[in-house]
């Protein structure tokens, strides 16, 4: 817990991960709004993509930031050096990860469903467990990659070429669900994609505890 | 089959046999051997990418060897590594410091990755040692190349470590910087902290030592007790390794 209160009293400092987050995923939400026809198409079915596209790409700023500020002034070696577990450094920056995403997401739900005129809140609890499903995968992922990734010159690249392929069964899953949740069939009838979600998120947490000891090795 | 004899793990603070560093076909580190008894201080010398920082990555646990034995504070680097962390301190070329933290935040961050009982006294009572204590709440951005580095010594030194590892500590500090280092590290030595500093500063590290080393393309070629050190001689070997990159002077390594 020491990595993510230090990561709390970081953002507490310099708000620079949750506003560029939050602006950027403002940002493209405004940008399909303004290029998707709303009278032609409907808003639940393209809203749950748009949705997700912003989660994603807004989540994936943040990634390349949170391993970046370890990597400053040699803070990882410290990390390191300290007789914790690489494990707990993993756990303790997935958990921060996760939470600043999730906290992001929940500001910007209340502004798309105002710009999609999407009431949400009638579904709001399936919806949660969704994003709270395809967030954990994406930060579990994310936060194993961009732990790699931050050892690289081009990590701003690599570390969405390298995650986004690996994340298309989540995306997948997610956006379906949104997109159920959306049209008001109940969550009983979307089990199979929830059983996929949540396998890949069990499954890259196992990866995740496999491989990250030699990942952080110098 | 390499002969390691067993150390009193009272006596010696490091034991090092035949070890090896190798990235691709580079030997960063060549097959080194030496002991370092507990209390004792050894400078290590040699030119840019003569394999000084690798081998303190080594046995600091930092990267794993590609062969040999390398015992720290009586524990095999890579089998105890968390026990031996506990042991260890490392300063670096970085601080390894969050410069959006105070010195406060960052030391009580450290004590709690060491587990410490009172992180918040322990940070106090280190950056009173290293006389930080009244800019304590001031961000470590705002703090000079020569605070950085005192402020390093408080995060290495804060969880009591019997050994540390500095790697180049005198690296663009001025004058002043560096006298006041100087003085921090005789003091850690005085207190019987074991100490094995890579550094290009020949008459810092020769003035604190009890050994010296000399190392070039990866291997010690010059391992050798401070009193049968003949120090303008050492000089000579030391500028003919840094011109040269290699020994082309008469010399038998230890």
């Amino acid at each position: 817990m020491a990595i993510v209160w230090k990561d709390f009293v970081t953002e507490f400092k310099t708000r620079e991960l949750f506003s560029a987050m939050f602006i950027f995923a403002l940002l493209v939400i405004l940008i399909f709004i303004f290029s998707v026809n709303l009278s032609i198409v409907k808003a639940s079915e393209v809203g749950p993509g748009i949705l997700w596209v912003a989660f994603l790409f807004s989540g994936t700023l943040g990634l390349n930031r949170s391993f970046v500020l370890e990597k400053e002034n040699g803070c990882l070696m410290g990390l390191i050096l300290a007789p914790a577990d690489r494990t707990t450094i993993y756990f303790g920056k997935l958990i921060s990860n996760f939470v600043f995403l999730t906290a992001m997401e929940l500001f910007i739900l209340p502004l798309f469903m105002v710009f999609f005129n999407i009431d949400l809140l009638e579904h709001l609890l399936p919806l949660l467990l969704v994003i709270f499903l395809g967030t954990l995968g994406f930060c579990t992922l994310g936060t194993l990659l961009s732990s790699l990734s931050s050892n690289l010159k081009t990590r701003e690249i690599m570390l969405p070429i390298l995650l986004y392929p690996l994340l298309v069964p989540i995306v997948i899953g997610v956006v379906r669900m949104t997109g159920q949740i959306l049209a008001g069939e109940p969550l009983s009838g979307m089990m199979n994609w929830i059983g996929l979600t949540a396998s890949f998120d069990i499954i890259y947490i196992g990866v995740s505890i496999m491989t990250i000891d030699h990942i952080l090795e110098e | 089959m390499i002969d390691i004899p067993k150390p009193d793990p009272s006596h010696f603070a490091i034991v090092v046999r035949q070890l090896c560093k190798e990235f691709g076909g580079l030997k960063a580190v060549d097959g080194i051997s030496f002991d370092l008894k507990r209390g004792e201080f050894l400078s290590v010398f040699g030119p840019n990418g003569a394999g000084k920082t690798t081998l303190i990555k080594v046995l600091t646990g930092l990267t794993r060897p590609s062969s040999g034995i390398a015992k720290v504070a009586g524990y095999q680097v890579e089998d105890g590594m968390s026990e031996m962390r506990r042991q260890i301190g490392v300063i670096s070329h970085s601080p390894a410091l969050y410069a959006d933290l105070t010195p406060m935040e960052n030391l009580v961050f450290f004590g709690k990755m060491y587990g410490l009982d009172h992180p918040q006294d322990s940070a106090l009572a280190v950056l009173e040692d290293v006389g930080l204590a009244i800019r304590r709440n001031d961000q470590v951005r705002t703090f000079s190349r020569g605070m950085l580095q005192r402020l390093s010594i408080a995060r290495a030194i804060l969880h009591n470590p019997s050994i540390l590892f500095l790697d180049e500590p005198f690296t663009g500090l001025d004058i002043h910087a560096s006298n006041v280092l100087k003085e921090h590290l005789q003091t850690l030595h005085d207190n019987k902290r074991t100490i094995l500093m890579t550094t290009h500063d020949i008459s810092c590290g020769l003035e604190m030592c009890d050994k010296v080393a000399l190392q070039v393309m990866g291997k010690f070629a010059f391992f050798k007790d401070i009193k049968d050190v003949d120090k303008e001689n050492f000089e000579a070997l030391y500028f003919d390794a840094v011109r040269n990159n290699q020994f082309t002077m008469d010399i038998r390594p230890n």
